[in-house]
């Protein structure tokens, strides 16, 4: 701003002056006042000059001050607002006020001291400015509001959240990002890189692969990738506390678009997650269970359950009958350690100790959890020097021990142990004893099922000859199918046996199953057996049986076919039963005629009827499970394809005409046999008995794999 | 093999008369369901006298004729009557003469030859 003293020229220049330039004396009183003076205040020159600055323009609330300063300076001859440039309030000519820049030069003349005043509306200026401020104002409480509504959302999210920069540090947690990451102020938290706080846990994905900082979607993102969410399983190594995660980042771009910030949201969902587990590791565990009865395999698919789902490795315990406890089957993550396991398991005593964890397991029924295993207690625990070593050997920090029971009964226990980073805590307790109460149904299951299979083949093996015996002058052959249903005894038998001056073929089928039927079957076998002894008549004999099943309380039914064979003469009774084929060169066709089923009705008699049999020719006796046979479109086998299957092979061994049968029923059945199935052919081979050499008997035992019997 | 469509049985009441029609095999997977039905017609019931109406049994086997027998004893001891209706397949007769269950049963009429 320049300051001009008054002269002729300058004058001129002033009259065009933007600014209103005004000039006074000593007293206030105005000399000079240009044009754009008079547009600013509004009022005329004429009118100006003359009279005092204070009453012109001057509002009347600081007049008092402006007057007070000019005689300070006149006094003094200092002015406190002397060439600079201030901003005032000044005073229209319609009383208004309004906002002026102005800038004051003093200069002494003649006249003594004059004023001169460069005066600029900035009224615009000035609500320009004020706007500008207010839309500040009105953007930080909008920042502020928005800072505040970002506190309250994110501040009292239940879920942690941190934002993390470019350069990997925390800018922002919330109150449960520092609690969940074990922080009590957002500083400690500022001041600590994400790495460190990483190191603090063992951080496994689903799969239980590691996983790395690289790994973790907050990181890929700012490496520019892709980031779906990832779920983690963490073990705070220093607590063993066990958690699952969903990690969830997104982004926060700066103005290129570029990542600069990514904020990450940590979902707790390890309730969640347990849940799952456990309900989908119990269905598998069922389903698993379920797969065998074999009482090695189940024992073996108990241990294996539980690793690693459960624990590191798992020991299987049972009680034998004078009750002392013997580890019967075990299974660790880490192969070289299951040696280690296995001999401590052996180490123990065989006699239950109730005083050892283990023992008051069997002992009590009642399931024990040492989450936290010190060396000290390791010390305690150890029986001798080998037992502790063995102990530390494992690495043990968390040992579960649960009973595997059936109602009040104890049949075992299951030892869980941990030995990485994770604790077992109350929650495996739960699904242990879930585990462990499934285990013991399915080890009592197979338990019983061996058993009562050994039973069922003991009894089967009492049904049949162990081996059919040679008979002069014939070929022998058999079939014996048992039904699918493993663990039942069949009711078919057949039977071959000599007298003095005869042989002597039964063949049957006692109505019903299992073990109760295999008893009678066995009586059968041997009345007729030592019947035959006496009086070898096969309508005899079958009366004997018959008359002997109808004494029983239980209704006791039975067919057989009786065959007394002397020579090449077939004398025969048939009680109820399918009537035997003769094979020949001139056909197939049913040899004698039916009789009453054994044990069924009174009055009942038999018929004997006798044939003989050339050489060559075959005798075949069968039970309904040949002809009750079922494909897959479930048609029966029948009598017309037993008879096309048999005259393919009419001249052939009694093997071969017995493989040809088993052949066709094979072709025809889909899957096991429903039904016992009992086959037995006799071939004359030629010239009388005891002449010529006869081959092996053969014997086709579970087809369909077919055997010899010799 | 899931046996549960292959035997169907109707009830039929008339007076004291029980008529039980079964239709479909009668063998060891269906007779369990045939043993139902009798206990729930006749046990506890006014019925005097049962009828199994055979006719459309397709198929019969050596359990299923086991059956019958007991059937009819269990009727000897507990003092109702029993009838038996042949039936008319030969799948289900050939059972039935070849252990002479065809004339010792009370069929009231003769299975076909």
């Amino acid at each position: 701003m320049i300051v001009l003293v008054s002269a002729d020229v300058t004058e001129l220049i002033l009259d065009r002056a933007h600014s209103a330039v005004i000039s006074m004396d000593e007293h206030g009183v105005v000399s000079y006042w240009n044009p754009s003076a008079e547009r600013t205040f509004g009022i005329p020159s004429e009118q100006a000059v003359g009279r005092t600055v204070a009453e012109l323009i001057v509002p009347e609330r600081l007049r008092t001050a402006h007057i007070a300063g000019l005689g300070r300076f006149l006094a003094e001859g200092k002015g406190r607002i002397l060439d600079q440039r201030i901003e005032l309030d000044a005073l229209r000519a319609d009383g208004s006020e309004f906002p002026v820049e102005v800038t004051v030069s003093a200069l002494h003349g003649d006249d003594g001291w004059s004023f001169h005043a460069f005066v600029l509306d900035v009224s615009e200026r000035r609500a320009a400015e004020q706007e500008r401020e207010q839309l500040t104002e009105e953007l930080r409480a909008a920042l502020r509001g928005a800072q505040r509504r970002f506190d309250a959302i994110v501040g009292s999210l239940s879920d942690p959240v941190t934002i993390r920069s470019r350069d990997h540090r925390f800018v922002y947690a919330n109150g449960a990002a520092l609690d969940y990451l074990g922080f009590d102020s957002w500083e400690r938290l500022r001041e600590t890189p994400p790495s460190a706080i990483m190191n603090d846990y063992e951080v496994r994905g689903e799969d239980g692969r590691e996983i790395a900082m690289d790994d973790i979607p907050s990181v890929r993102i700012l490496r520019g990738e892709p980031a779906p969410p990832l779920l983690i399983r963490t073990v705070h190594r220093l607590s063993g506390e066990e958690r699952w995660n969903l990690l969830k980042a997104a982004p926060l771009l700066d103005e290129q678009g570029e990542p600069e910030a990514t904020i990450m949201i940590i979902e707790d969902v390890t309730v969640l997650r347990r849940a799952q587990l456990r309900s989908s590791f119990l269905a598998q565990a069922a389903e698993t269970l379920a797969s065998s009865l074999d009482y090695e395999q189940t024992l073996h698919n108990v241990a294996q359950l539980a690793v690693p789902r459960i624990a590191d490795w798992c020991a299987v315990d049972l009680l034998d009958e004078d009750g002392d406890r013997r580890t019967v089957a075990l299974a660790h993550m880490d192969p070289q350690q299951l040696a280690v396991a296995q001999e401590l398991h052996a180490h123990l005593p065989e006699r239950v100790d109730p005083t050892q964890a283990l023992g008051r397991v069997l002992r009590t029924g009642e399931s024990v959890l040492h989450p936290r295993i010190d060396d000290e207690m390791l010390v305690r625990t150890a029986r001798d020097e080998r037992h502790l070593q063995l102990l530390r050997a494992l690495r043990l920090r968390s040992v579960l021990i649960v009973p595997m029971r059936l109602g009040a009964r104890i049949l075992g226990a299951l030892t869980f142990g941990a030995e990485s980073a994770r604790l077992l805590d109350r929650h495996d307790v739960e699904l242990a004893e879930q585990v462990a109460a499934r285990a013991a149904t399915a080890i009592e299951n197979a338990r019983l099922y061996s058993e009562r299979s050994a039973i069922a083949r003991t009894l089967q093996r009492s049904l049949l000859p162990e081996r059919l015996p040679e008979m002069p002058g014939y070929e022998l052959a058999s079939m014996y199918v048992p039904a699918r249903e493993t663990s039942m005894v069949g009711g078919d038998f057949y039977d071959v046996w000599p007298l003095a001056d005869a042989w002597m073929v039964a063949i049957g089928d006692m109505a019903g199953k299992g073990i109760e039927a295999a008893a009678l079957t066995a009586l059968v076998r041997h009345t007729l057996r030592a019947a035959s002894e006496f009086d070898s008549s096969p309508a005899k004999l079958l009366a004997l049986v018959d008359t002997t099943l109808k004494k029983r309380a239980q209704l006791s039914v039975c067919t057989a076919l009786c065959l007394r064979v002397q020579a090449e003469t077939v004398t025969m009774a048939v009680g109820g039963h399918p009537l035997p084929l003769c094979c020949s060169a001139s056909g197939v066709r049913p040899l004698g005629g039916y009789g009453p089923l054994l044990g069924a009705f009174p009055d009942a008699r038999w018929q004997e009827f006798s044939v003989r049999l050339r050489a060559g020719s075959s005798l075949v006796a069968y039970t309904d499970g040949v002809t009750d046979a079922q494909d897959a479109q479930e048609r029966r086998f029948g009598a017309a394809r037993l008879r096309d299957a048999l005259a393919a092979h009419a001249g052939d061994s009694a093997a071969a005409l017995m493989d040809g049968l088993a052949g066709a029923l094979d072709a025809f059945q889909s899957g096991a046999h429903a039904d016992d199935t009992a086959v037995l052919a006799l071939r004359r081979s030629g010239g009388l008995g005891g002449e010529g050499e006869a081959p092996p008997a053969r014997t086709l035992a579970h087809a369909p794999t077919i055997g010899s019997a010799a | 093999m899931a046996r549960a469509g292959r035997i169907e049985i109707s009830e039929q009441v008339q007076g004291e008369t029980v008529t039980l029609s079964i239709e479909g095999e009668l063998d060891l997977s269906t007779i369990p369901m045939v043993e139902r039905q009798v206990d729930a017609s006749v046990g506890g019931s006014e019925a005097s006298e049962l009828n199994l109406d055979l006719s459309d049994v397709s198929f019969m086997d050596s359990s299923g004729l086991r059956l019958l027998i007991e059937l009819c004893k269990r009727a000897q001891q507990e003092g109702w009557r029993i009838s038996l209706t042949a039936p008319r397949h030969e799948a289900a007769t050939l059972v039935l003469r070849m252990t002479g269950a065809d004339t010792a049963l009370p069929f009231v009429q003769a299975p076909p030859p």
